[in-house]
């Protein structure tokens, strides 16, 4: 048997005579030329019987080998020269396609069309032709083994073999000589092609809108309505529409298998997926816009249902079976491959390749959005809770694809560039951070995220001065009007006490806030991170609650600032108050009780209790007065009884200091003042009534000739107008004597009159001295608008904004000064310290109310303080008096 | 001619009520605790109080051991001077005296050299109404007005007739601190 091996080739070389030399190089060259002629016959297959002939006679000498070598190398050249050498020139217009791709041109895109089908079309033939010689020369070898033998060989396996060579070499030719532009030009075809694909679409979801530059598409109106129908249309009209669409998809598919065929496989794989994803992208940036009022994830994906997939599942069905076998992953089981879809009605049975392509492009869509809204986050979040849809979308889209820390370094870094700056208030910042609370609650209900996005707001509210006082308005915003009213309840902190209310009372008691800090700690240092792919919307092992009112504590470090601070705020609206009226103070206090535990608000609850004494002690007060016997006869005389007068009684231990200011009140208000002490310590013996004369309200009405004219101010005030009932002129110290009050706060305050027109100051010789002289005739026109009649004015709090309780800052100066007594003093008696040994001494022996709690950094900075003022001195690190 | 009639309505002076202070009840056993606060209570008054040239601190770990600080008064011998003394209360203060001395040397009748001070609230007279504060306003008035007739210091009580020489003495006697 003769086995076409070399060894046995080699063998027969040795023994063959001239003769069949002869005959050997006959046959050869008349195979080459047969081959030649075969080739470049351009369809001439005139020559096959020749070349049947020679092939035979060379393998009857066992060069079959020598043959197929020969044919294969002879088909390379000839493809090179015919076909990719001429396949290649079609593309030499568009070497510079990006450039085109700029220009946007429908024309450059339609000539790459064009060309492509005109290019893919000629190597095809090309290819065809070469193919069916290829089949030739297979054929001529078949025939010579059925000759010689009688069984059947496995012929199957040689042409397999064969084709598959050529197909290699073909790759190879295409790859080999392949131009850097054309992986663009495939990229602009697939992407025109899907623009087309999505306009049609696009004016299918407008059903009215005609879509006219259908231009070159071979589609007629009807199939303006075919995906939308997945949904709800019918399968059978759905089917048919798709169909119909068809034709644009058969074109993209003819072209896929054509660059297929040529090896392409991957590269036009490339070529359409980018164009997608390209597509995709657009259409993301497109919905999603600057809108942050609506979602726009739905429409997203049902674009995708309705454009990409569509397109890829006409593209994998034209395309055939070979599908899954191209797909390079899918020797990979998705988990999702038996998953049984409801999204394809329209489709029989999704193949593996097409949910894979689902889930990418959903992937991709979700990452795009996510990366756009997180990108836009500070205003969403501005926006909130109008922008409320966005986050519920970023929520989504950050569930699929688990980047949660791209949102929150990009959001620290837009925090600190346009929120954490010095023009920024801190209203405002406290505002964003609620807003930013809520928002990131939707997002993270375990508030993972949300402590590190809020650190950074939190660190720099620490250092605001008045980030204690804006928290202490927000929370007790809104309480004085009307609930119901039209305030600005979203920005309100009250609505988050009585939101957490209503929880509580479901949930019992909150321990948030009654463990200690201690208990805080240990809690902190038992935390561990929820595990990544935790999944957020059941909340975190240990359930923790995002609490907005703990975080904003969080802010100031502990509750008793925060405590004193509202005790002060509360103190001064109790103080103006004039009538009893506490209903939303408490309220407010009852929820804040909630919040803070009864024991740290027990000061502001005596506060308002004592309101609430005083309005049944002075109606007791006044009760005695109706009692005809007593005194009357002598407040006839005065003409002041004491039914004009309501007093505050406070329990001065539990509330805030209270700014005392000397003040000679008028005799007879002074001896009512007297007289409803004196009734006071009858009813509350053994109580006594300590005045604050300076604080409080004084209705009073003063008579002109012809005219009356009423006021509301200070204490201070009238005492300063009565003085000018008998004596109509004054100088500033003899009127500050006679009030007594100093001088600088006379004039300070005798201004409201001079404002009013109702004194008129005068200089004299003295610069320090002033006169001040009652205004006769205050008709004269043009004085001040107070001209006519009765007016009432009312001043609730004059613009020298004159408090009456000591604010916080106050009382913390009050605390340095005790703190640098101490320092005076243990210096005056060690000589020199170091800043360790001032901490631990003050630490040790301050114990006043409240104790040394400041850190050493504090202390350097008061201590340095000192230095600048001139009461220390430094050296080598040691403090010294200043002598 | 106007008048002025007014309609008071003082609704919100404040008066506070005035708190009664319930006297402490002696402690017949003395707890360390109830001296420790004491001794801390007086420390706040005295650094409060702001008087001059009086002053004192506790030692750095040690409530009951204070350094003490005297400046001699104005139109006295002892003008100008500035004297350290030392405070060692004992456990049961206030109830008995703290042991006083003066660290710095001083030329005084009623001092001896060892620094010793002879003063009858800080003996026998001594009251537990007295604090710190009247024990250190005390030593500096005894420098202006010593008690001539129970010397420590003879020569000190002997010189004090002579203003102006006692004046030389204490200068040079005296180490600027």
């Amino acid at each position: 048997m003769e086995a076409a091996s070399s060894v046995s080739d080699l063998g027969i070389l040795d023994s063959v005579d001239d003769a069949s030399i002869t005959e050997i190089m006959e046959s050869w060259d008349g195979f080459c030329r047969a081959t030649e002629a075969l080739l470049n016959g351009h369809g001439d297959l005139s020559v096959g019987s020749e070349f049947v002939s020679h092939v035979h006679s060379l393998c009857k000498r066992s060069l079959g080998s020598l043959v197929q070598d020969h044919f294969l190398r002879s088909l390379e050249e000839t493809f090179e020269r015919n076909g990719a050498t001429r396949f290649w020139r079609h593309f030499d217009a568009y070497t510079h396609v990006e450039v085109m791709e700029m220009s946007k041109s429908p024309i450059q895109e339609n000539g790459i069309q064009k060309v492509l089908y005109k290019a893919l079309d000629d190597v095809s033939l090309e290819k065809q032709y070469q193919e069916k010689c290829l089949l030739m020369l297979v054929h001529a070898l078949q025939s010579y083994k059925d000759s010689i033998s009688e069984e059947r060989h496995n012929s199957d396996a040689e042409r397999i073999h064969l084709f598959s060579k050529y197909q290699l070499i073909v790759s190879s030719v295409l790859m080999t000589t392949l131009p850097r532009h054309f992986p663009e030009i495939l990229h602009c075809y697939f992407k025109g092609r899907l623009e087309e694909l999505s306009t049609i679409m696009a004016g299918e979801y407008e059903d009215d809108n005609e879509s006219d530059d259908k231009d070159d598409m071979d589609l007629d109106e009807k199939n303006k309505v075919s995906y939308r129908g997945e949904m709800d249309i019918d399968e059978c009209y759905q089917r048919r529409k798709f169909l119909e669409n068809n034709k644009l998809v058969k074109n993209i598919g003819k072209v896929v298998r054509d660059l297929r065929n040529l090896g392409f496989t991957s590269m036009a794989e490339d070529a359409y997926a980018s164009a997608i994803f390209l597509l995709l992208k657009d259409k993301v940036h497109n919905l999603a816009g600057d809108d942050y009022r609506s979602s726009v994830l739905e429409s997203i994906k049902e674009w995708i249902q309705a454009v990409p997939l569509q397109f890829l599942y006409a593209l994998l069905a034209y395309l055939g079976d070979s599908v899954s076998y191209d797909n390079p992953s899918s020797g990979l089981k998705s988990p999702l491959a038996s998953h049984p879809s409801s999204c394809y009605p329209g489709i029989d049975t999704p193949s593996e390749g097409l949910i894979r392509w689902q889930l990418r492009l959903e992937y991709f869509a979700y990452e795009t959005l996510q990366d756009l809204r997180i990108a836009k986050l500070f205003e969403i979040i501005v926006d909130y809770p109008d922008s409320s849809p966005a986050i519920e979308d970023l929520k989504q889209c950050l569930e699929y694809t688990g980047q949660h820390s791209k949102l929150v370094d990009s959001f620290i870094s837009a925090l600190r560039y346009r929120l954490l700056t010095a023009g920024a208030s801190t209203n405002d910042i406290l505002h964003q951070y609620v807003s930013t609370i809520k928002a990131l609650r939707t997002i993270d209900p375990a508030g993972v995220f949300l402590e590190a996005v809020g650190e950074p707001i939190r660190d720099y509210l620490r250092g605001r001065k008045d980030t204690i006082k804006c928290i202490v308005t927000m929370l007790t915003d809104g309480t004085g009007g009307n609930p119901n009213g039209p305030g600005n309840t979203g920005d309100s902190l009250l609505e988050e006490l009585n939101r957490d209310e209503e929880n509580q009372e479901n949930a019992g008691i909150d321990d948030d806030f009654n463990i200690d800090e201690k208990q805080d700690w240990i809690n902190a240092e038992r935390w561990e991170p929820d595990p990544v792919e935790a999944d957020p919307s059941k909340g975190s092992r240990n359930r923790r609650k995002v609490d907005i009112l703990g975080m904003i504590v969080g802010i100031i470090g502990s509750k008793d600032q925060l405590v004193n601070e509202y005790r002060v705020m509360l103190a001064e609206k109790l103080l103006n108050k004039s009538d009893y009226d506490i209903d939303s103070e408490i309220r407010t206090l009852e929820l804040l009780k909630i919040h803070f535990g009864e024991s740290s608000m027990q000061r502001c609850e005596i506060m308002l209790n004592d309101l609430i004494d005083s309005k049944r002690t002075n109606s007791n007060i006044k009760a005695t007065i109706t009692q005809p016997s007593q005194i009357g006869s002598e407040l006839g005389e005065t003409g002041v009884s004491l039914d004009i007068l309501d007093a505050t009684i406070i329990s001065s231990n539990f509330w805030p200091p209270i700014q005392d200011e000397a003040l000679n009140i008028p005799g007879p208000v002074d001896q009512l003042l007297a007289d409803y002490a004196k009734r006071f310590h009858k009813i509350k013996t053994p109580r006594k009534l300590l005045w604050k004369k300076n604080l409080g309200t004084v209705k009073l009405e003063l008579q002109f000739e012809g005219r009356v004219v009423q006021f509301t101010v200070a204490p201070l005030h009238a005492a300063i107008i009565m003085q000018f009932q008998d004596q109509t002129s004054w100088t500033s110290k003899n009127l500050a004597a006679s009030i007594g009050v100093p001088v600088d706060v006379l004039n300070r305050r005798i201004n409201f009159w001079i404002s009013k027109g109702i004194l008129s100051e005068s200089l004299v010789t003295d610069p320090n001295d002033h006169i001040f002289t009652l205004v006769d005739d205050m008709v004269e026109p043009g004085k001040n608008s107070v001209n006519a009649g009765s007016c009432e004015e009312l001043l609730v709090c004059d613009e020298e904004g004159e408090r009456s309780v000591a604010s916080v800052e106050d009382q913390l100066h009050k605390e340095m000064i005790v703190y640098e007594k101490f320092i005076m003093g243990m210096l005056t008696n060690f000589g020199s310290m170091a800043l360790d040994r001032i901490h631990n001494t003050l630490k040790m022996f301050c114990l006043a109310d409240p104790p040394y709690d400041k850190s050493l950094q504090q202390l350097q900075s008061f201590l340095s303080g000192l230095v600048s003022e001139e009461k220390l001195e430094i050296r080598d690190g040691m403090y010294f008096l200043k002598k | 001619m106007t008048t002025v009639n007014n309609s008071y309505q003082d609704n919100n002076n404040n008066p506070a009520v005035a708190a009664t202070k319930q006297p402490l009840p002696p402690a017949k056993s003395v707890d360390t605790q109830s001296v420790l606060k004491r001794l801390q209570s007086e420390l706040m008054a005295l650094m409060m109080s702001g008087d001059g040239g009086i002053s004192a601190f506790p030692e750095e770990d040690n409530i009951f051991c204070w350094k003490g600080t005297i400046n001699g008064s104005k139109d006295t011998v002892f003008e100008g001077t500035e004297y350290k003394l030392s405070l060692s209360f004992p456990t049961d203060y206030p109830f008995k005296p703290p042991k006083v001395k003066f660290e710095t040397g001083c030329f005084h009748p009623n001092v001896d050299v060892y620094g010793n001070i002879c003063l009858d609230i800080l003996q026998d007279k001594w009251s537990s109404a007295y604090d710190v504060r009247t024990i250190l306003l005390s030593i500096q008035s005894l420098l202006g007005e010593p008690n001539i007739s129970s010397p420590l210091n003879t020569q000190a009580a002997a010189l004090w007739s002579n203003q102006e020489e006692y004046r030389k003495m204490v200068m040079k006697l005296y180490k600027a601190v």
